[in-house]
């Protein structure tokens, strides 16, 4: 404990000389693997690779924003039958019972059981609704430069890459169900094709995610912290 | 266009994954992390014991892992017939029913990137414990970072729990020896991830690296380390 609690004042005084040092890797011209944090120096217009692991060397991961856009999109626009088809379809003694994302949700708070159904909801409606808007956010205000401050857009970018995995959720439930419901002339229950656009909003977001370089949220807002060092240092030598 | 390969700067600067922001790198205190001051990214935390810790709960999790696909996760009771099913199983039949995607998408988040990724970590961190190398474990490790979020065993365990809730009013269920299984290898999963250190393993593989290159003679060049 007590050396742990050394090791954090230590950190935090770097902290401090840090802030009036303020240096990105690529103003030093160097470059980080980002496979085995390794530091090289960078050769522009070279492919580089890295000695250590073999992994490419980009400053920036290439098209970052480009490639972004396009997965978001495509899971904007898949996220439209997700929600119009029916997802699964349960057939209860003869009895047909197709039911959309929604739908099942609206199942779920009839039965009664509403922490289940809260927990479905969060994880199939608003994880990927909130996704897609946010991504979108970060998007338009780096194009835009609209002034959302750093620290904020990364920690809803976290926050995003966070929770992407547990939208999942729903596309499990109905394969788990699908497999284990199955006696003919009884109960039987079986996917729509809304269960395959889900999946492929899932999928795609998580893309849309991992091809977002977050150091690009920095580069654009060099201005804004080299004004940021200047106070410091003026306010030091006050 | 051809291609360079460089050798890694020293090891006194760090950069941040997340900013770029070039950081002084410190000796921490075990048990500690090094945050980056900028945008609050962990660079890394010192762990005790990191590889025998993790390739404990790597063999436990492997040992785990064949029971909780083969055996059946629960057990259907309705209406005086029963249905049993495992995880292997519910693949199989959506595969039957022509969802393709979503029997893939299940398939490969539930069974086959958990268990990728213990082989890896095994093969990894049994090398090192070994003092075992080979070349193949730098693409191994790298492998094993790749597919990390595409490992799905924890949602797919609250899936179950949500299904047992929908399937409440229409039948009895018991659970299986699967869910058990399954259970215990999530725990011990989790456990591997969060108890390896990943500087740790890269800097002891480049090591293993060096040693091999100068034992054999074939290559002089200089690494700045």
């Amino acid at each position: 404990m007590i050396s742990s609690k050394k090791a954090n004042t230590q950190t935090s005084l770097n902290k401090e000389k840090l802030e009036r040092e303020l240096m990105t890797g690529k103003e030093a011209g160097l470059v980080l693997c980002t496979e085995c944090h390794s530091i090289h120096h960078y050769i522009s217009q070279v492919d580089l690779q890295c000695s250590r692991c073999g992994a490419d060397l980009h400053q920036r991961k290439p098209n970052s924003l480009n490639r972004t856009w396009a997965l978001l999109i495509s899971s904007m626009i898949l996220f439209i039958p997700a929600n119009i088809l029916t997802i699964m379809n349960v057939v209860y003694f003869g009895q047909d019972d197709p039911s959309t994302i929604i739908g099942g949700v609206i199942l779920l708070l009839q039965m009664g059981s509403y922490s289940v159904a809260f927990v479905v909801f969060v994880a199939s409606v608003l994880v990927p609704v909130f996704k897609m808007i946010g991504i979108l956010m970060i998007l338009l205000s780096l194009k835009y430069q609209i002034n959302i401050t750093d620290r904020q857009r990364i920690r809803m970018f976290r926050f995003i890459e966070f929770i992407g995995r547990w939208s999942m959720l729903d596309i499990f439930v109905i394969s788990i169900l699908a497999a284990l419901v199955n006696i003919n002339g009884v109960a039987v229950i079986t996917a729509g094709n809304a269960a395959t656009a889900f999946g492929c909003v899932v999928v795609l977001t998580m893309l849309a995610a991992s091809s977002f370089d977050t150091r690009l949220l920095w580069d654009y807002n060099v201005a804004e912290t080299n004004n940021c060092q200047q106070e410091l240092e003026i306010s030091h030598n006050e | 266009m051809h291609v360079i390969g460089v050798y890694p700067i020293n090891s006194k600067i760090l950069l941040c994954h997340e900013c770029d922001l070039l950081i002084q790198n410190q000796e921490i205190a075990e048990g500690s992390k090094l945050e980056c001051p900028r945008c609050g990214h962990v660079l890394y935390r010192q762990k005790h014991n990191t590889i025998s810790k993790t390739l404990a709960y790597t063999i436990t999790a492997l040992f785990c892992f064949y029971p909780a696909v083969t055996e059946s996760i629960m057990t259907l009771n309705m209406s005086g017939l029963s249905q049993q099913q495992s995880l292997l199983g519910g693949a199989r039949v959506l595969m039957q029913e022509q969802y393709y995607l979503v029997a893939i998408l299940t398939f490969m988040s539930s069974l086959l990137v958990p268990l990728l990724r213990l082989l890896l970590l095994f093969y990894v961190t049994l090398s090192i414990s070994v003092n075992y190398y080979h070349s193949s474990l730098f693409w191994s490790f790298r492998l094993y970072h790749h597919i990390e979020e595409w490992g799905m065993l924890d949602v797919y365990m609250l899936g179950i729990i949500v299904s047992v809730v929908k399937l409440l009013s229409m039948a009895e269920i018991q659970p299986g020896f699967g869910l058990w299984a399954y259970a215990g290898l999530l725990l011990t999963s989790i456990l591997a991830t969060t108890s390896l250190n990943h500087h740790e393993v890269w800097s002891l593989l480049l090591k293993k690296k060096l040693l091999t290159k100068k034992s054999s003679g074939s290559n002089k060049q200089e690494i700045c380390q």
